[in-house]
């Protein structure tokens, strides 16, 4: 399809997350840290929360990723003792605790690059975000987006013939990061439907190459991360993003509530909020079937916190 | 550090600037390029400046023994030391889990229970190179070949002097300390070669291997696929030719670097696929670790001084030391054997059979000997030996259809590239890059020069690091 509207971006790369995560090592108790795959990256919007609360989270939410890896790693490499807000998008969080399985693999090697980074690739980073900044042609990403303009994207979208097996659809660049990770989906997305198409052919190409769920060997993994993590006072809250159409009907049929969320929500014993069960959050609507719009997303954000600080899940910060 | 990186962009203008300005003398420059070395060297791993320090020390102080020294026991002794030290952290970080792993399993075969955790030792980037480097002073120091660096400060850079430190050339003391005694200046001509192989390194490096090369390897050499052999030979030359333009990129960086602060390194490579045959390979690719081997292992070993069978024995313990020194695994011992069994039996035959080398035949030989070396690549390549086998019989048609996994757009690119790298190879073979640019209009030069930094510009990469900063 035709790509218009180039301009310079950031790439939520690992470098962009590591400096993020730098901030969990100096949080205190009145800290939010959200973790999670890309529906809390897109759904929680970080000024919209420090309104509300007083204070920006921590974003550290990744794409299509688990955050069982994030999680284990600030339960046993950190002592914050604040909020983790855990993003649970069933398909992924149920996923899997292999290793080398795609959704633990990208998440692992983000907590390890922010172990094993060194001061040349932190330089590389600083040195590189002026220019990703201002220059559109500062195009590659970790993500490797069809719509890249470098040489190696350029080069691995011709394609002659039908000789390999037919793979993923062309998956283009449908948000907008900041420095602090904030990200917000493109109005393309929301305004050209045909584009916000390409976006759910990708989730049906996931929906139906992934592997069935690995309920026990994830929960376990997380509750005993949990249940360390609640030990040492932290307070930890679980969290399920909107979803809609084909992307919500699909999650119903493999992930049931009763069996994944509730499951879950009981074993881990702390506060949860699934968007089903608030008035708020029933008409929202996600034009590319699995994240919220920019506008939505700030609405989202704000009244979720309101639930929060109503329930005493979450202190608002401008109080005391 | 990398050469392909926003740091080192920054790092060289720095080095540069100070180098050039008026406000020091020839022995204040030589500390400037000293500590930005160890500084180049530190932004990976700074604790790891260590080993750096204690290889240069021990150096130091047994060539200056050996220097002064007449007595053969203790000459020998302040030998042995380097090399137990040199050696020593190579065995240590390089081999240890290796050693370790094919001593738990040797147990294991006889029935003795044993289990061992992995060490998960740290390999200090470039530790191969620099300790060769340092131990070719001392052997030359106890053989009397060299005289002894004039200062500690001219060593320390010898050993050091960042644009060769982490993946050479590997370059011998008399042809570096010597440079260091008077001050050195780029011309402006040698200056603006030297960005100008800079741009051409890093062009083979991001442009060449990165960009059109290593993702078409990744996946061949990824798959767990019996593969079909057109995919199977894609994923092969795509290597051979990634591991070219990573190396001589990184070579050619090095050299061009060097040049514009007025210092000469060796070349490294010569247009090594246009080889006729594999002595002349070894002349040709990685020239400064086979003539180290050559001089420090083949050599000692008797070389070709004690009849044919000695020989025999010294090349091929030569090559499997130098595919060992490549890594610590058996498909690198594997890689070695066969380019030792390529030798042996090219002399055989050539005892037996005399061809006149012409045009012709020339290049058909020429494309033999490199068809024989992408053989030993997916050895080199491969990271199991299952892999390796797979793709072998892949390869030699003994797999039947096997599995299409590259699209017929991959095919064409890696096919593309690798007959105008072989082409090139060997209508360069017999001159070089700056004979060739002498006789070219500076309009095209300019032409080249800027398109290869468009290129660069649009390929940008993600700062890969150097295929042979693990080795």
């Amino acid at each position: 399809m035709a790509l218009s509207g180039y301009y310079p971006n950031l790439d939520d790369n690992k470098d962009l997350w590591a400096v993020q995560r730098t901030k969990i090592d100096k949080a205190t108790k009145n800290d939010v840290v959200f973790i999670g795959a890309s529906r809390v990256l897109f759904d929680i919007q970080l000024n919209e929360w420090e309104k509300e609360t007083g204070k920006k989270p921590i974003q550290l939410a990744s794409v299509g990723s688990t955050p069982l890896p994030i999680f284990n790693d600030i339960v046993e490499n950190t002592e914050f003792a604040g909020t983790v807000v855990v993003g649970v998008t069933p398909p992924l969080f149920f996923s899997t605790t292999f290793l080398m399985a795609v959704p633990w693999k990208r998440e692992q090697f983000r907590v390890d690059h922010y172990f094993k980074r060194t001061y040349a690739q932190r330089l590389n980073h600083a040195l590189s975000i002026p220019l990703q900044q201002n220059l559109v042609l500062m195009s590659t990403s970790e993500e490797e987006w069809t719509s890249n303009i470098d040489l190696k994207t350029l080069l691995k979208n011709i394609k002659i013939g039908n000789r390999q097996p037919k793979g993923m659809p062309p998956f283009y660049q449908f948000d907008d990061i900041t420095l602090e990770r904030n990200t917000e989906m493109t109005q393309r997305t929301v305004n050209d439907t045909a584009f916000a198409n390409t976006i759910k052919k990708v989730w049906r190409f996931y929906g139906s190459t992934s592997p069935p769920p690995e309920k026990d060997a994830t929960m376990s993994f997380f509750l005993k991360d949990a249940k360390a993590f609640t030990e040492r006072g932290g307070n930890l809250i679980l969290l399920r993003c909107p979803s809609s159409g084909g992307a919500r009907m699909g999650e119903n049929m493999g992930f049931p509530r009763v069996d994944f969320w509730n499951d879950l929500v009981k074993q881990a014993n702390v506060k949860a909020y699934h968007f089903e069960d608030y008035e708020q959050f029933k008409n929202l609507e996600c034009p590319e079937l699995s994240h919220l719009s920019v506008k939505d997303a700030r609405y989202f954000t704000t009244e979720l916190a309101k639930i929060m600080i109503a329930d005493g899940a979450i202190t608002n910060q401008k109080i005391n | 550090m990398l050469f392909n990186s926003l740091s080192f962009v920054l790092f060289l203008f720095i080095v540069l600037a100070l180098y050039y300005s008026k406000l020091f003398n020839w022995t204040s420059k030589k500390r400037m390029l000293l500590l930005s070395s160890y500084i180049f060297y530190g932004m990976w791993n700074p604790p790891l400046i260590i080993l750096l320090w204690m290889s240069t020390m021990v150096d130091w102080k047994a060539g200056k023994r050996l220097a002064v020294e007449d007595n053969q026991k203790k000459r020998k002794f302040w030998l042995i030391l380097s090399m137990c030290v040199n050696l020593g952290f190579l065995g240590f970080f390089k081999y240890g889990d290796f050693l370790l792993e094919n001593f738990t399993a040797l147990m294991n075969s006889i029935g003795v229970d044993f289990q061992a955790q992995p060490m998960d030792i740290i390999l200090p980037m470039g530790i191969s190179f620099y300790t060769f480097q340092t131990m070719s002073y001392t052997i030359d120091m106890y053989n009397r070949k060299i005289e002894r660096a004039k200062t500690f400060l001219d060593f320390a850079l010898y050993v050091t002097f960042f644009p060769q430190l982490v993946a050479g050339p590997i370059v011998r003391a008399k042809d570096l300390i010597t440079q260091f005694y008077e001050p050195k200046k780029a011309t402006v001509n040698q200056f603006v070669w030297g960005l100008f192989l800079l741009t051409m390194g890093l062009f083979l490096k991001v442009v060449m291997a990165d960009t059109l090369l290593s993702g078409t390897a990744d996946d061949v050499f990824s798959s767990d696929k019996i593969l079909n052999v057109w995919d199977a030979w894609t994923g092969t030359l795509a290597f051979s030719g990634q591991i070219f333009f990573d190396f001589s990129g990184y070579s050619t960086c090095a050299i061009g670097i060097a040049l514009m602060l007025g210092i000469i390194l060796p070349d490294n490579f010569r247009y090594p696929y246009a080889s006729i045959g594999f002595s002349e390979f070894w002349k040709r690719w990685h020239i400064s670790l086979s003539s180290w081997l050559r001089d420090y292992l083949y050599i000692p070993l008797g070389g070709n001084r004690h009849g044919i069978t000695r020989m025999y024995v010294a090349l091929m313990l030569t090559m499997l030391l130098g595919g060992l020194w490549h890594g610590a695994a058996w498909t690198f011992v594997i890689w070695g054997a066969l380019h030792g069994i390529y030798l042996v039996v090219e002399r055989l035959l050539k005892n037996k059979i005399h061809i006149k080398i012409n045009a012709w035949n020339g290049v058909l030989l020429a494309l033999l000997t490199y068809t024989l070396v992408n053989f030993t690549w997916v050895f080199f390549r491969a990271r199991e030996f299952s892999t390796a086998k797979n793709m072998i019989g892949s390869m030699l048609f003994m797999n039947g259809d096997g599995e299409k996994i590259l699209g017929t757009f991959d095919i064409i690119k890696v096919f593309t590239v690798i007959t105008i790298l072989f082409l090139c190879h060997w209508v360069m073979r017999n001159t070089s890059m700056k004979s060739v640019s002498l006789k070219t209009s500076p309009w095209i030069l300019g032409i080249v020069w800027a398109i290869m930094f468009f290129l660069i510009v649009i390929a940008q990469g993600s700062g890969e690091q150097f295929i042979y900063f693990q080795f």
